[in-house]
């Protein structure tokens, strides 16, 4: 996937940053998930069913303005997790919901969107017409996608990643396929490093590979080089389950207690998405 | 979600055959190979201009495990990336696997093994094969997201027509889709795919004889 905006960066630069993003990022939303707060208190097999309905619930309403109240909820419930607003909402609306912006945009005009005319321009003699479909069109995609990627993000923010993979179990997902998640995800961490040191340890022994075809040859190898690496911890992490009385059958730890509070939460959840979608459907 | 229904005998699929070929050790390779399947998209490649990409490898994987293996691998990554960082969308989940971890590793995989069928573990027919495989794969995979796309217009509309989702029909999703991937995306999955195997082959040629490659 090119990524032409980031042209001053070298690709060893950007590779470090890349491992340092995923770090950070992991490490910031673990930080989140273990501070005192609402979201933080309730049970992750409770808070995933009510924030699965709420995404259900904003996927399904058809009026942008009913979906916008739940953004504005979502954003009541940040503030009540001790998550920074600012760093929330640079997280959920820079990229994904500019980025669907930037598709929808063409369909505003009449010519993608017949209807009753808003606005009109002259540009280099070719006349644009903005037409009230189009707007409404637009803003209902762009409020939906910036409303789910925010409820996505505030459950993984508030949540601490280890549990809220073994909550898949709740959906059914197999046992083994959620220790494999579970797995992958610390694996992760250490690649991330690996892949951090080996361009740390290119740039200080070579400086700056400016010939591109050289640079693709040094990424190719360091993907072999990685795959090599990661076959033989795979037989090294298997002897180590082993010697742990690994038996080919997993067991997950499972310490997930509900309180009333959890049952009041769930029940909140409920009415919020049947009142909402009874709006939805009477307006 | 209709995807999601899709992907399930999909997954059951992949599991029971990943179960035959890969016994008890299943657990960590495949964790592990999830993980190398994520850790691709960190290696930044140099492109034109002095630009910077970074390829799938859901080839490369499937290459490397088998596509059952791969399909599993590519899933988790992708589970991964939507459920703890939001950047796949956890509704969209289903198409996404089904375009990422099964069409692009089984498309991939089984051009190049037509492709390289009979060669010798080091030949360069395979390096050419992995190529042709890796941009196939994610071409088609490309095709098959812009068909998602142009459909849903069709599929979900108000009672005046207006879209509800993806507002671009067939004629502009799919080829809109395509452009980016045939003129530049497919040819770092290309660049990639082809060098890895490269130096996979000369490091251990063994490798690409039996088994899953």
């Amino acid at each position: 996937m090119s990524n032409p905006l980031h042209k001053k960066h070298h690709f060893i630069e950007r590779s470090i940053l890349s491992a340092l993003a995923f770090l950070k990022d992991a490490t910031t939303s673990e930080e989140y998930a273990n501070r005192k707060g609402f979201l933080q208190s309730l049970d992750p097999r409770f808070k995933t069913i009510s924030f699965f309905s709420f995404l259900v619930t904003a996927v399904s309403l058809k009026s942008a303005v009913l979906i916008s109240f739940l953004y504005g909820f979502c954003l009541i419930l940040v503030l009540l997790s001790s998550i920074p607003v600012r760093h929330f909402l640079v997280r959920t609306l820079l990229f994904i919901p500019l980025f669907s912006l930037f598709i929808v945009l063409p369909t505003v005009f009449s010519a993608m969107t017949p209807g009753d005319p808003v606005w009109s321009f002259h540009v280099a003699g070719i006349t644009g017409i903005i037409t009230r479909p189009g707007v409404d069109g637009a803003v209902l995609f762009v409020v939906r996608i910036a409303t789910s990627v925010s409820l996505v993000v505030l459950l993984s923010l508030s949540t601490r990643h280890s549990e809220l993979l073994k909550v898949l179990r709740l959906f059914g997902v197999p046992q083994i396929f959620v220790l494999t998640v579970s797995m992958c995800y610390r694996y992760l961490y250490l690649f991330a490093t690996m892949v951090e040191n080996i361009f740390t340890a290119i740039k200080s022994r070579v400086g700056v590979v400016s010939h591109q075809r050289h640079g693709q040859k040094v990424v190719a190898w360091n993907i072999a080089n990685t795959w090599n690496r990661t076959t033989q911890m795979s037989e090294e992490v298997y002897m180590a389950m082993l010697s742990r009385g690994y038996t080919g059958e997993p067991r997950l730890l499972s310490k997930f207690h509900a309180t009333p509070k959890d049952w009041l939460w769930l029940l909140c959840a409920i009415v919020i998405c049947a009142f909402l979608f009874y709006r939805g459907h009477t307006l | 979600m209709v995807f999601g229904a899709v992907m399930i005998p999909i997954w059951r699929a992949a599991s029971k055959a990943v179960k035959k070929t890969l016994s008890v050790r299943q657990v960590p390779y495949l964790a592990i190979g999830a993980a190398f399947s994520f850790v691709i998209m960190m290696f930044n490649v140099p492109i034109l201009g002095g630009s910077t990409g970074h390829a799938v490898g859901g080839v490369l994987v499937a290459i490397l495990l088998g596509p059952w293996a791969a399909c599993i691998a590519v899933t988790v990554a992708l589970v991964i990336q939507a459920l703890l960082f939001g950047d796949g969308g956890i509704t969209a989940i289903g198409a996404n696997c089904f375009n990422m971890a099964f069409v692009l590793p089984f498309v991939g995989y089984y051009v190049y093994k037509f492709i390289s069928s009979g060669s010798p573990a080091g030949s360069s027919r395979r390096i050419f094969a992995a190529g042709a495989g890796a941009y196939a794969g994610i071409c088609a995979s490309a095709l098959s997201a812009g068909i998602e796309f142009g459909l849903q217009p069709l599929l979900y509309h108000t009672a005046n027509g207006q879209a509800l989702y993806c507002p671009y029909g067939l004629n502009v999703a799919v080829p809109a889709m395509l452009f980016g991937h045939l003129v530049l995306i497919g040819w770092v999955e290309v660049i990639v795919t082809a060098l890895v195997v490269k130096y996979l082959q000369k490091q251990d040629a063994v490798f690409f004889e039996g088994g899953r490659s």
